[in-house]
C-alpha cells in the first residue's frame, strides 16, 4: 500500500533520525510512502487552534488536500500532528459550511477538499495493515532477553471516537504487542498510562511540577520493572522523556535517569539491520547499549 | 471574582455549544489533569464554570488555559460530553481575539516558513543520514505566498496583521 | 350442565422480590399464578443481599402472607417459597406472547437443567466429583464453582443443574449419582400456555465490569469490585465467610473506597439517566463495612449528589456520617491507579482547600447503576409495542404499572432501578391492575375444598395413628430400618397403630392412606414424610377427609434421616442401628407433643365487605375507585368541602406532562357517580374500634356537629400532606421572596410576572434535611423547582436563574430534567449545611450571599425574586387521625408503616393501610401507585372469600390474668388490646403471628399459644431426655 507521510515539525527538524528510520523500515513492510510536498504544520495545538477557526481548518485542509490530491490517506508518526489533523478533518466532515469555507480558501491551491483522505498513525498502520507476525518474520535482528516499556501516545487515545484505534482505549496494546513482536518482554507498571506532559504549555509554564509529574512516572518504571528501553511513538514522547533524565539528573546531581528512549520504528530499522548511526543517532540519554545489543545479534 | 460583572452571554463568544451547558461540575476532568499539577494549576472545572458566569476579566487574565497538554483525557472522561478540550481551544481563542498579547508567536513562524521552527534546512545532517532532501514549503517560495495569502484571509492573522509583515 | 369458567391465570414472568410479591398477592385471592424467571433460581437480586437499608438486616420472609399463613411457606424467603397456588418455573425464559386482551398464548422455553430436581436429594457427590472449575455468578466471579452446582447456595430444596457451557459430559456425575437423576442429554422443553393477564417483572440488566469499555478506567485490579459483589464479600453465605477480604490475596480490607453514579449520568455513554439506589446502597455497604470490619474501617464514598431521596433515608445518612464516620467526598475521580503494593491510588479534588489529594485504599467499590434501555427493546418487541420517546417500555402516563397494552403489567425494576418499598409496593399495585383487570373478565378463581371437620373428642384418651413414608423415591437405600422402627413405635403407650407406606406425596399414595384411616380409632394423627412445608396442606386435607381434626395431626420431616447415611462418611450398614434410634427418638417426642395437644379450630372472619378510605385526594380517590370497580363498596370520608387534595387543588402541571387539577375533576364526576361509593364531605374521623372484617368508626360531621358510625371491614389513610411552612430567609418579609407553590400559582393566574426579572435566585432544602426541622428529604421539592425554572425560562429567555442545592433529587429517570434545566441555562450552585446561603434585605428587597463552591469565592446577588424549596409537611391531623386508628405516627408526623421495606402499604394492624403522601412525600405517580397496592390488599380480604384464622394463637385465660397489659404492650403486631367493657384482654385472631412474645412478658402465665403450652414442651423435653428404650430394644 501507499500512504503519504506527514513529517510535522520536530521530526525533520530536531530528529531526523526518526524520519530515517520510517524511511528505511515501512516499504520494507509493504508500506510505500510519498511525501506531502509543500505541506504546512499541521497545525499544531498551541498555533492556530489556540487563535481562530478558520486558519486552524485552513492549515489543515491545506494538508489533508495534498494527499488527496495525490489519492493517498496520510500516515503520522508524530502524536500532536495526528491528533491536530484527525480532528481537523474530523470537525470538516461532519459540517458542510466549514468544509465549504475551507474549499473556498485553499480555492487558490487549486485543490479542493472532500475529506476522502484519512489520517492514520503509524502505529496503527503497523499494527492493523503490516500486524506483528509480519514483523516477527521481517526482521533480522531482536530484542530478546530486553525488558521494555511502553508509552501509548496520548493523542492516538484521546478522545476515542475520534483518534481511537484501539479495541479498548482505556487498554491500549497496539505498541505493546508490536514491540513484542520484535522478540522484547513488556513490562507494566503503575503509571503505565500516563501521559509524558511534554506536550503544550504545562513543561513551559510550570517546569518544576512538570519536571515532578514526569519524574514519578520515570521513577515507577526505575521501581517497578527491568526496563532497558522506553520505547515511543511520538516525537513529542520522545523527546521529552528522553530530555527530561537529563535535567533530572542534573538537577539531583545524579545518573539514576538513563533509560534509553527510541521511537518504535527506530528499534524496528536496528533490528532490519539499518546502520545505527543513521536510523539511531540523536539522542540525549546515550542508547549504545541496547543498540550493541541489537546489532551484536 | 467579581460577579456583578458577570456577563451571562459570554458563553456564547467563546464557547457557544450545549455542550458547555450540560457540565455539572462533577470534577472528573480534574483528577487525571497534567496540567492540573501545575502551579497554578489548570483546573478545567474551573474554566468552564467561569464561562457559563462569564467572568470577563477573570477570563481574560487567566494564563492557565495555556498549559493544556491536548492529552484529552478530560474530554474522554466527561460524563456530559463537555468536550472540555474543545473548551479550552475556545477559550483560548477568544482570548486572543481580545488581546493581541496572546497571540502565540508560533503562528508568526508558520506564517513566514510555514513551520513551528526550520525544517528541510538541515541539509547536511539529513545527507549524512541517508535522507533525501526534504520538499518543504519554505523551499517552494510560490506555494508560501499563496498560503500567507490563504492566512492573511483568516481573522486572526488578519487582524494582526502588523506582526506578518516582511521585515 | 353449565360450562366451568376457566380459572383465572396470570403470568408473572420475573421471579425477583416485586414479581414474587405480585405472585403471593395474585395467588391468595385465588388466582392461578406461573412464576417464571430465567435464571435457574428465583429471588433475583435479593438472594444475594444479607442486609438491605436502611434496616440494615433481611426481612424478605415478611412478603409471606400473615392471615391465612398456613397456605404458604413459612420459612426463609432466601432459601425458597412455596405456595399451593404457585406454579414455579425457574430457569424459564418467554420466547412468544401472541393474543389480546385477556386472552394471551405464552411460549415458554424450559432450559433444561440435566438434572431432575423433583428426585434429586441435593445430596452433591456429583458436585465433588466434576472436574470442571469455573467462576462462579452468584458470587460475580469471585469464587469458583463447578460444571455442576448450586445456583444458590443456600437453597432448599436443592435445585442444583449442570452449565453445559462448561461441562465436558466426562460422566463421571452419573457414576455417583445414588438417584439416577442426572441425564446429560435433557432437552429444553418448550410449554405453551393461556393466560389471561401478564405481570411483567424481569428487573432491569446492570452495568457491570465486564461488558462495559468504560469502566476499565476504574477495574484495573481483581479489588475493585462492583456492589453486588461487595454485597456477597460481606455476606455470611458469601465469599470470605462475612469478613471483608480483598479478592488478590485474601488480606483484610481496611481502607475501602465507593465511587458512585458507575454506568449512570452518563451522556457521553448515552446513558442520562440516575440509578435511585446507588447512593443508598453504597452508605449501607459503607456501614456495614465498619461494623463487620470494626470502626478503624475506614469508608470514603466519592459522589456527585447524595439521592437520599426516600423515607427516612436521610436519617440514614445522618447516621452514616455523623455516627459511623463514613467520609463523603463530593468528586468524581477519572481513575483508579494500581499500586506495586496492590493498593488502589485515587486523586481528587477538594474544593473547599481547592487542592488535590490522592489517598490509596485496600478495596474500591464501584456503585454500579441500570442499563435498561435492551431489556425493554427485548421486552417492547415480545410484546408487539413500540418503546416509547425515552427508549422504554411505554406505559400509562399515570399508572406506572400499566403497560399501554391491556392485560400486560410491569413492576419493580422493570419500571427504572427501584428501592425495596417501591418494588414491593409495584408488585402489590399490579396484582391489583391484575384483579380488576380480570374482574371484569369471565373467569373464575381457586375454589378451597371445605372439607368439615369431625367435632373434637377433647375428653377422649389421645390415641395417636402413625403414619411412616419410606421414601424411597429418592433413595436407593434407606437409612432407617423401617421394621425395627415401627416396632418400637408400636410399644408406646398412647400410640393406637403404626403403618409404614411409601410415595404418601402421590396421590395413590394419599389415597391408600385415606382407606387405611378410613377404620382408624385413633383421634391423633402422626405422618413422617417428606418437605413438610409442601404438603402440609394437601397432608392436612387428607387427614380432615380421614375424620381427624386438623389441629391434631402433626407431619414431621423423617425423609432427612432416611436419607442421612448418604451425607455421612461412615458405611450405611454399621449405621442404621443410630438412624432408627434417632428416628424413633424423634417421632416418640411428636407423639408426646400431640398427646397433649388440644383440639383447635380455625375461625372464619366475619367480614364487613366495606371499606374505609380516609381522605379524598387523588390517592383516596384512586384508591375507592379501584375497589369500587371491583365491587367493593366504598365510604369515603374527605375533612373539606372539596375533593382533590393538594395535588388536585393546586397542581395544574407536573413536569412529566400529568395534569392533577383535572385529573382530580375527572375522578370527582365518577366517584360522586359511582353507585358503590358514599362521599362523605366535611367530616373528620374521631374514633375505631374492632378489628379485620369488623370496624366501627365513628365520623363527626364538621359542618353539623353530629356524629354517626361506619362499619367496615377495612380502612386505608390516604390523609395527604401539603407544602412545607417556613421563616428562614426572611421569608414573610418581603413580597420578592415566595414559596415555590406561591411561584407557582402566581404564575398561572398572572399576578406574578417574570418577563422582567433580571435576577431569579431559588434555594432548596429550606427547612428539610436538617436537624432543626424537617429531618427529612421531601423528594419532590428538585424536580417541583426546575419545572419552576423552566416556566420561568419560557417566559423570560433571558433572566439569570440560579437554584442553589444541596444534592440534587432528580432520581431515576427524572434526571433527564436536570439535563433539561442546565440546558435550559439555569446554573446550579451547590451549598452545604454549615454553609448556608445568608439572606439580607436592603429597601425591602433580599440580598443573597453565598459561597460559589467550584471557584471558591463568594457570590452576592440581589434577585428579583428569591423562591423557597420548602418541602412538604404532614397534615398535622394524622396525629388525630393515628389516634383514633390506634395507629403510629412518627417525628415527622407521617404514618408509620408495618415494616418499611416488605411492608410499605400496611399498618402492623391487619386490615388498616397506607398510601400516599401520609406516608411520606411523593410524586403523583408513587401516589398513586401506593393507592392501588393499598386497594388490592383491602380488596384481598373484602373480595368475598372466606378468610380463617390460624389454628395456632395466643389465647389467653381470664381468670388468671391480671389486665396489667405488658402482653399488649409487647405484642409486636398490635393484636391484643384491652377492652375496657368487658374488661378483658381481646386477642386479634387475624392478626396474632403467634410469635410467643405475650407468653414471655405474662407473669401469671394467662398468655398461652394454643397448642405449645408449657405441658407439650416439657413433654418433649422429657422424651429427649430420658432414658432410650430403644437401646434396651435393639439389643
Amino acid at each position: 500500500m501507499e500512504l503519504c507521510l506527514f513529517l510535522g515539525c520536530n521530526t525533520p527538524a530536531i530528529r531526523p533520525d526518526v524520519e530515517r528510520a520510517i524511511r528505511a523500515t515501512m516499504p520494507e513492510l509493504g508500506v510505500d510512502l510519498a511525501d506531502a510536498e509543500g505541506y504546512v504544520c499541521c497545525p499544531a495545538f498551541g498555533s492556530f487552534p489556540s487563535t481562530d477557526d478558520d486558519s486552524y481548518l485552513a492549515s489543515s485542509g491545506w494538508n489533508l488536500s495534498i494527499a488527496e490530491a495525490k489519492g493517498l490517506d496520510i500516515m503520522v508518526q508524530c502524536g500532536s500532528c495526528y491528533s491536530s489533523l484527525r480532528m481537523g478533518r474530523d470537525h470538516l466532515a461532519h459540517d458542510e459550511e466549514k468544509l465549504a469555507r475551507v474549499n473556498e480558501l485553499i480555492e487558490l491551491t487549486g485543490r479542493k477538499l472532500e475529506c476522502k483522505t484519512k489520517v492514520r498513525h503509524v502505529s496503527e498502520i503497523l499494527y492493523n495493515e503490516v500486524g506483528a507476525e509480519k514483523i516477527s518474520k521481517t526482521i533480522k535482528k531482536n530484542l530478546n532477553g530486553l525488558h521494555g516499556i511502553v508509552q501509548y501516545p496520548c493523542h492516538t487515545l484521546f478522545p476515542s471516537e475520534i483518534v481511537g484505534f484501539e479495541e479498548s482505549p482505556r487498554e491500549p496494546k497496539a505498541l505493546r504487542i508490536l514491540t513484542e513482536a520484535m522478540g522484547a518482554t513488556v513490562d507494566h507498571y503503575s503509571r503505565e498510562l500516563q501521559c509524558c506532559g511534554g506536550a503544550g504549555g504545562f513543561s513551559k509554564s510550570s517546569p518544576a511540577e512538570a519536571t515532578e509529574f514526569t519524574k514519578t512516572k520515570l521513577d515507577a518504571i526505575i521501581d517497578e520493572t527491568k526496563a532497558d528501553f522506553i520505547v515511543v511513538s511520538c516525537i513529542t514522547c520522545l523527546m521529552y522523556l528522553d530530555n527530561i533524565q537529563k535535567k533530572l539528573n542534573d538537577a539531583q546531581g545524579t545518573d539514576k535517569y538513563h533509560i534509553p528512549v527510541f521511537d518504535y520504528n527506530q528499534l524496528l530499522a536496528l533490528c532490519m539491520g539499518f546502520d545505527p548511526k543513521q536510523v539511531a543517532s540523536i539522542c540525549t540519554v546515550p542508547r549504545n547499549k541496547v543498540i550493541d545489543r541489537i546489532t551484536a545479534g | 471574582m467579581d460577579f456583578s460583572q458577570s456577563d451571562k452571554d459570554l458563553w456564547k463568544q467563546i464557547y457557544n455549544t450545549k455542550d458547555l451547558l450540560h457540565c455539572f461540575n462533577c470534577s472528573t476532568c480534574l483528577s487525571g489533569c497534567p496540567a492540573s499539577h501545575g502551579d497554578p494549576p489548570l483546573l478545567v472545572r474551573n474554566l468552564a464554570r467561569m464561562v457559563v458566569y462569564g467572568l470577563e476579566e477573570d477570563l481574560l487574565n487567566d494564563d492557565t488555559p495555556w498549559a493544556c497538554v491536548s492529552c484529552s483525557r478530560c474530554e474522554e472522561m466527561c460524563p456530559m460530553d463537555v468536550k472540555p478540550f474543545e473548551m479550552i481551544l475556545a477559550i483560548r481563542r477568544w482570548q486572543t481575539l481580545n488581546d493581541e498579547t496572546r497571540v502565540p508567536t508560533a503562528i508568526v513562524e508558520i506564517y513566514k516558513r510555514g513551520y513551528t521552527q526550520s525544517v528541510g534546512t538541515n541539509t547536511e545532517l539529513r545527507a549524512s543520514l541517508g535522507l533525501p532532501e526534504l520538499q518543504t514549503i519554505t523551499k517552494m517560495p510560490e506555494m508560501l505566498k499563496l498560503y500567507q495569502e490563504m492566512l492573511m484571509k483568516t481573522p486572526v492573522v488578519s487582524e494582526n496583521d502588523y506582526m506578518f509583515n516582511e521585515e | 350442565m353449565a360450562e366451568k369458567k376457566p380459572t383465572g391465570t396470570v403470568l408473572v414472568a420475573g421471579a425477583g422480590v416485586s414479581g414474587i410479591k405480585a405472585a403471593i398477592e395474585l395467588a391468595e385471592i385465588g388466582y392461578k399464578v406461573l412464576l417464571t424467571d430465567a435464571s435457574p433460581q428465583i429471588g433475583g437480586i435479593l438472594a444475594k443481599l444479607d442486609n438491605q437499608f436502611p434496616t440494615d438486616h433481611c426481612g424478605m420472609c415478611r412478603m409471606l402472607p400473615m392471615v391465612g399463613r398456613e397456605y404458604a411457606s413459612q420459612y426463609c424467603m432466601r432459601k425458597g417459597l412455596y405456595h399451593e397456588n404457585i406454579e414455579i418455573l425457574p430457569f424459564t425464559e418467554l420466547k412468544r406472547v401472541e393474543g389480546d386482551a385477556g386472552n394471551y398464548t405464552v411460549e415458554l422455553l424450559k432450559k433444561a437443567r440435566y438434572i431432575d430436581t423433583e428426585k434429586c436429594n441435593g445430596l452433591g457427590e456429583c458436585i465433588r466429583v466434576c472436574p470442571v472449575e469455573t467462576a462462579d455468578e452468584f458470587n460475580h466471579g469471585l469464587t469458583l464453582r463447578k460444571a455442576v452446582y448450586k445456583p444458590v447456595p443456600h437453597n432448599t430444596p436443592q435445585m442444583l443443574l449442570i452449565d453445559m457451557d462448561t461441562c465436558t459430559k466426562c460422566g463421571e456425575c452419573l457414576k455417583v449419582c445414588p438417584t439416577n437423576v442426572i441425564n446429560l442429554e435433557a432437552e429444553d422443553e418448550p410449554l405453551t400456555r393461556q393466560v389471561h393477564a401478564i405481570v411483567l417483572a424481569s428487573g432491569v440488566k446492570l452495568y457491570n465490569l465486564k461488558d462495559f469499555e468504560d469502566a476499565k478506567s476504574w477495574a484495573v485490579s481483581p479489588d475493585v469490585v462492583s456492589s453486588l459483589a461487595f454485597e456477597r464479600i460481606i455476606s455470611g453465605s458469601g465469599t470470605f465467610d462475612g469478613t471483608i477480604r480483598r479478592p488478590s490475596d485474601g488480606k483484610p480490607a481496611r481502607k475501602i473506597a465507593w465511587v458512585q453514579c458507575m454506568g449512570s449520568r452518563n451522556r457521553r455513554q448515552k446513558r442520562d439517566y440516575c440509578s435511585s439506589i446507588c447512593c443508598m446502597f453504597a452508605l449501607k455497604e459503607a456501614v456495614l463495612a465498619k461494623e463487620k470490619g470494626g470502626d478503624d474501617v475506614e469508608t470514603t464514598i466519592f459522589y456527585m449528589d447524595m439521592r437520599t431521596f426516600g423515607k427516612d433515608f436521610y436519617r440514614y445518612y445522618e447516621r452514616a456520617v455523623d455516627e459511623h464516620g463514613v467520609k463523603l467526598i463530593r468528586c468524581r475521580v477519572q481513575q483508579v491507579m494500581l499500586n506495586p503494593d496492590k493498593s488502589l491510588s485515587m486523586r481528587y479534588f477538594d474544593s473547599e482547600t481547592q487542592e488535590f489529594f490522592v489517598s490509596d485504599y485496600d478495596m474500591v467499590v464501584l456503585s454500579t447503576g441500570q442499563v435498561p434501555y435492551e431489556t425493554h427493546k427485548k421486552l417492547a418487541d415480545l410484546l408487539h409495542v413500540d418503546v416509547n420517546s425515552q427508549n422504554l417500555l411505554p406505559t400509562d402516563p399515570y399508572d406506572k404499572v400499566k403497560l399501554v397494552k391491556p392485560g400486560v403489567f410491569l413492576c419493580g425494576s422493570l419500571m427504572g432501578l427501584t428501592d425495596l418499598s417501591e418494588a414491593i409496593s409495584s408488585g402489590i399495585a399490579a396484582a391489583g391492575q391484575v384483579s380488576r383487570f380480570l374482574s371484569g373478565m369471565d373467569v373464575s378463581l381457586l375454589e378451597e375444598e371445605e372439607i368439615p371437620e369431625p367435632t373434637a373428642k377433647d375428653r377422649d384418651e389421645p390415641l395417636v395413628s402413625v403414619v411412616l413414608c419410606k421414601c424411597s423415591e429418592k433413595t436407593q437405600e434407606s437409612s432407617v430400618d423401617f421394621n425395627v422402627l415401627g416396632a418400637g413405635l408400636k410399644k408406646l403407650n398412647s400410640v393406637g397403630e403404626v403403618n409404614i407406606m411409601d410415595m404418601v406425596c402421590s396421590d395413590e399414595g394419599k389415597q391408600m392412606v385415606l382407606d387405611l384411616l378410613a377404620k382408624s380409632k385413633c383421634n391423633r394423627l402422626l405422618i413422617g414424610a417428606c418437605h413438610p412445608f409442601m404438603y402440609r396442606k394437601s397432608l392436612k386435607n387428607l387427614a380432615k377427609k380421614a375424620g381427624f381434626s386438623a389441629s391434631l395431626f402433626e407431619i414431621i420431616d423423617l425423609s432427612s434421616i432416611v436419607h442421612k447415611g448418604f451425607f455421612e462418611p461412615q458405611p450405611v450398614e454399621s449405621a442404621k442401628k443410630d438412624y432408627t434410634r434417632l428416628a424413633y427418638n424423634e417421632i416418640r417426642a411428636a407423639v408426646e407433643n400431640l398427646k397433649l395437644k388440644p383440639a383447635l379450630h380455625v375461625e372464619t372472619l366475619s367480614i364487613n365487605p366495606a371499606a374505609l378510605v380516609v381522605g379524598g385526594g387523588i390517592a383516596g380517590m384512586h384508591a375507592a375507585l379501584s375497589l369500587a370497580q371491583r365491587g367493593v363498596e366504598v365510604h369515603l370520608v374527605e375533612k373539606t368541602d372539596k375533593l382533590g387534595g393538594y395535588a388536585g387543588t393546586r397542581i395544574e402541571h407536573t413536569i412529566d406532562g400529568l395534569t392533577p387539577v383535572s385529573m382530580a375533576k375527572d375522578m370527582t364526576i365518577k366517584v360522586l357517580e359511582h353507585k358503590y361509593i358514599t362521599l362523605h364531605k366535611n367530616c373528620e374521623v374521631v374514633a375505631t374500634q374492632g378489628s379485620l372484617g369488623a370496624f366501627e368508626t365513628k365520623i363527626r360531621d364538621i359542618s353539623s356537629q353530629e356524629n354517626f358510625y361506619l362499619n367496615h371491614g377495612a380502612a386505608i389513610i390516604a390523609t395527604g400532606g401539603h407544602e412545607g411552612a417556613t421563616d428562614e430567609y426572611e421569608y414573610g418579609n418581603s413580597d420578592q421572596i415566595l414559596t415555590q407553590a406561591e411561584l407557582k400559582d402566581g404564575l398561572a393566574t398572572g399576578e406574578i410576572d417574570v418577563s422582567e426579572a433580571e435576577t431569579i435566585v431559588m434555594i432548596q432544602c429550606v427547612g428539610s434535611r436538617q436537624k432543626e426541622g424537617r429531618e427529612y428529604c421531601s423528594r419532590i421539592c428538585c424536580i417541583g423547582a426546575i419545572a419552576n425554572a423552566l416556566s420561568i425560562r419560557e417566559k423570560n429567555p433571558e433572566a439569570r436563574i440560579f437554584i442553589l442545592y444541596r444534592d440534587v433529587m432528580t432520581y431515576g429517570f427524572n434526571e433527564q430534567y436536570y439535563t433539561k434545566a442546565r440546558l435550559a441555562g439555569i446554573v446550579f450552585v451547590s451549598y452545604s449545611l454549615d454553609n448556608k446561603p445568608k439572606v439580607e434585605l436592603t429597601d425591602g428587597s433580599p440580598v443573597i450571599t453565598f459561597t460559589e463552591p467550584v471557584l471558591n469565592a463568594e457570590m452576592q446577588l440581589t434577585p428579583d425574586y428569591l423562591i423557597l424549596s420548602t418541602g412538604v409537611d404532614a397534615e398535622a391531623s394524622n396525629r388525630d387521625v393515628g389516634k383514633a386508628f390506634g395507629l403510629p405516627v412518627n417525628e415527622d408526623g407521617f404514618f408509620v408503616e408495618a415494616d418499611s421495606k416488605w411492608r410499605p402499604v400496611e399498618f402492623l394492624k391487619v386490615g388498616l393501610y397506607v398510601a400516599g403522601v401520609a406516608h411520606s412525600p411523593m410524586t403523583l405517580k408513587d401516589a398513586i401507585l401506593q393507592a392501588e397496592a393499598a386497594a388490592h390488599k383491602t380488596y384481598a380480604y373484602l373480595s368475598g372469600r372466606k378468610i380463617h384464622t390460624a389454628h395456632t394463637i395466643s389465647r389467653v385465660h381470664d381468670a388468671i390474668c391480671v389486665r396489667c397489659q405488658r402482653c399488649v404492650d409487647i405484642c409486636p403486631y398490635g393484636a391484643r388490646s384491652y377492652d375496657e367493657v368487658l374488661d378483658r384482654i381481646i386477642v386479634d385472631g387475624a392478626t396474632c403471628q403467634a410469635c410467643g412474645m405475650c407468653g414471655v412478658a405474662c407473669q401469671n402465665n394467662a398468655a398461652e399459644i394454643m397448642g405449645f403450652s408449657d405441658k407439650q414442651i416439657m413433654a418433649v423435653i422429657d422424651a429427649k431426655l430420658s432414658k432410650d428404650p430403644m437401646a434396651t430394644t435393639a439389643e
